[in-house]
């Protein structure tokens, strides 16, 4: 096993990201004194925590070999609802929280049951969801409303000991599904599945209830990135959620697993993100206009994926 | 399977997995003339398809590749650029019509043609190619546009699109009308057209056979660009105003359109006629939404729904005929 790794060199799936990631800290920290402040890394950290929560959940769908587009339009549903009930009553902040994440969860509980019964193409369905969900948004309202409560945007703009609270939000959620994805029984079966869904299903695993899983976790994570991202914004953005998705599966492949499924990680995912983020933090430093950053993101994600090819089919 | 399945229940369910877009554009046609007469005006319907014709338009383009098997998610990114070059180079004009049209035809058959040389060469994922793609695409527009509205378009140019013929039929359908039907010629009658189904539902077949893979790969992309300008300049002809952002989204508009009309994300089904069927569907859909009085965003819903259940129908289709 040793030498067959060392044989292959350097291993891009999994080296890729820190590689680039030690590269763009290293450059930027050496070239820009102003990224090297304490209060600018904090805040790459507090902008890292929305889309590192949905990237999560993002690798838990695609490693099992699906696609959940409709993310972003969850976290955007769950910022304009929250914030409206929050901003009649900021007490239900519990309330609130508990109705939002069980929402997601539904949400997500949802595609899998539609993906697993229909055998719909998981792009194809969670694309129509995301379509629903922007309508149901819009019918709701189509400028901000209400307002998130103090509690929220404490916990999404406040520091402890100067390490921002949204940040440690991050890290526990990594540490957690961290463990279920790469340490667990399900985590093994998840990657059984998107593997070789066939192989799985003969050698007794339940791959229905696996890929159900998936998506309910999805679902979840994208409400709790949503919340957060209320928290950030302080009142109910109806564009909020627009787009996410697309960035959180940037960073996943960004982070290497590869989009066919059967393989993946979650700490290499927010490395992803957290790259994402620092390209973008050193961009706005340099004061390079949004209109390039577009068009910067759009290459760096046609690099990403050349660089980062599944291995050519032995014929 | 196939061995036991008696021969006149598979072609039944063949005969309905093919025609089905159609039965479906009856009954959602049928629904709307209970709904409303209005759709009985021949002014009424001409003015429908003059309101779909750059969606219908691209949605041509990206047919082409869906057959191959590949996606085309760059095609709203496409739509918006040319729009906005097309209507900074015609500058007011009337003798920068012709050129500004073919700069942007231009523009957007060498970025489908990027698309298609990396698809050809590479074993990424289209799908995420074409959405980096986009991206791209959307930032050199800004850069392009510097993010306002730039350019005027000729004075005529709006006019000769949107004049009815004979009172009717607006020049913008009826350029859509003969787009498709140019496409279902190339899709019918070519040997390019044959090579992409092939290719679709036999990858491995069509390298054994000789087939010219990347060639055919990389004009099926550039089609689907240069059909994404043609849909952009259709777009600027419609409204008269160019925007940076007048595509943005359209192309989940466009993959919904081909998909309704039966081609799959495998590649190997379909065709441009079920997508004409599917774009009257999908516009049909969203002119019932207004006139029954559903706010105006209820169409997004409507739209997911209406994927959902004809993928569904197809999904069942498929599965059983194999």
């Amino acid at each position: 096993m040793a030498v067959a790794r060392l044989s292959t060199g350097l291993d891009l799936e999994r080296a890729g990201i820190w590689l680039l990631l030690a590269t763009a800290v290293a450059a930027s920290a050496l070239t820009i004194p102003e990224f090297r402040d304490p209060a600018n890394l904090a805040n790459i950290l507090r902008q890292s925590s929305v889309l590192g929560i949905l990237a999560i959940g993002q690798t838990f769908v695609i490693a099992v070999g699906m696609i959940d587009l409709s993310v972003g339009m969850i976290a955007g549903l769950v910022v304009v609802l929250a914030c409206w009930i929050l901003g009649g009553d900021p007490e239900l902040t519990l309330v609130a929280v508990a109705l939002m994440l069980a929402l997601g969860s539904a949400i997500g509980l949802l595609n899998g049951l539609l993906v697993n019964r229909l055998k719909l193409h998981p792009l194809i369905l969670t694309f129509a969801m995301l379509s629903v969900l922007q309508g149901v948004i819009f019918t709701i309202t189509d400028r901000s409303v209400g307002r998130a409560s103090p509690t929220l945007q404490a916990i999404a703009n406040g520091s402890l000991l100067g390490f921002p609270l949204s940040a440690i939000l991050l890290l526990a959620v990594l540490a957690l599904f961290h463990v279920v994805f790469s340490h667990s029984r399900f985590g093994y079966h998840l990657i059984a599945v998107g593997g070789n869904a066939e192989g799985a299903r003969r050698a007794g695993v339940d791959v229905k209830r696996v890929r159900l899983a998936c998506f309910v976790i999805s679902g979840f994570l994208a409400a709790l990135a949503g919340l957060l991202l209320a928290g950030r914004l302080g009142t109910g953005y109806p564009l909020a959620g627009s787009g996410l998705e697309l960035d959180a599966i940037v960073a996943v492949v960004l982070g290497g697993t590869a989009l066919a499924g059967g393989r993946g990680s979650v700490l290499r995912s927010v490395g992803g993100v957290i790259a994402l983020t620092i390209i973008s933090n050193v961009l706005n430093l340099l004061e390079v206009s949004a209109f390039v950053q577009l068009f910067v993101k759009g290459l760096i994600v046609i690099v990403a994926i050349i660089v980062n090819q599944p291995p050519r089919e032995r014929p | 399977m196939t061995l036991l399945a008696a021969p006149r229940e598979e072609a039944a369910l063949a005969f309905l997995s093919r025609y089905a877009i159609f039965i479906v554009l009856v009954l959602v046609f049928g629904l709307a003339l209970a709904v409303s007469d209005a759709f009985l005006k021949p002014a009424y319907l001409g003015n429908v398809t003059r309101q779909i014709a750059p969606v219908g338009i691209a949605a041509i383009g990206v047919t082409f590749v869906m057959i191959l098997g590949g996606v085309d998610l760059s095609v709203g990114a496409v739509i918006s650029l040319t729009a906005v070059l097309c209507a900074v180079q015609m500058d007011g004009e009337v003798a920068n019509i012709a050129p500004a049209i073919l700069a942007a035809c231009a523009a957007g058959a060498a970025i489908g043609a990027a698309n298609g040389l990396v698809v050809a060469f590479t074993r990424v994922s289209p799908f995420i190619l074409t959405l980096g793609m986009g991206i791209a695409v959307a930032g050199l527009t800004q850069i392009y546009s510097g993010g306002t509205a730039r350019g005027i378009v000729a004075p005529g140019f709006r006019e000769f699109f949107n004049h009815r013929i004979g009172g009717v039929l607006p020049v913008l359908a009826v350029a859509f009308l003969a787009l498709a039907a140019l496409g279902l010629v190339v899709q019918r009658l070519t040997v390019f057209g044959r090579q992409l189904f092939l290719i679709g539902s036999n990858r491995r077949a069509a390298l054994l056979s000789g087939t010219p893979l990347a060639g055919v790969t990389i004009l099926a992309y550039a089609l689907s660009g240069l059909f994404g300008a043609l849909a952009g300049i259709a777009l600027l002809a419609r409204s008269g105003v160019s925007n940076t952002l007048s595509g943005q989204g359209l192309e989940f508009q466009v993959l919904a359109a081909v998909v309704l009309g039966g081609t799959t994300f495998e590649g190997g089904r379909g065709g441009i006629g079920g997508t004409v069927a599917g774009v009257l569907v999908l516009v049909i859909a969203f002119n019932l939404v207004n006139i029954s009085g559903l706010p105006y965003h209820m169409q997004l819903v409507v739209m997911g729904a209406v994927i959902i259940l004809a993928s569904a129908v197809y999904g069942q289709i498929g599965n059983r005929s194999e």
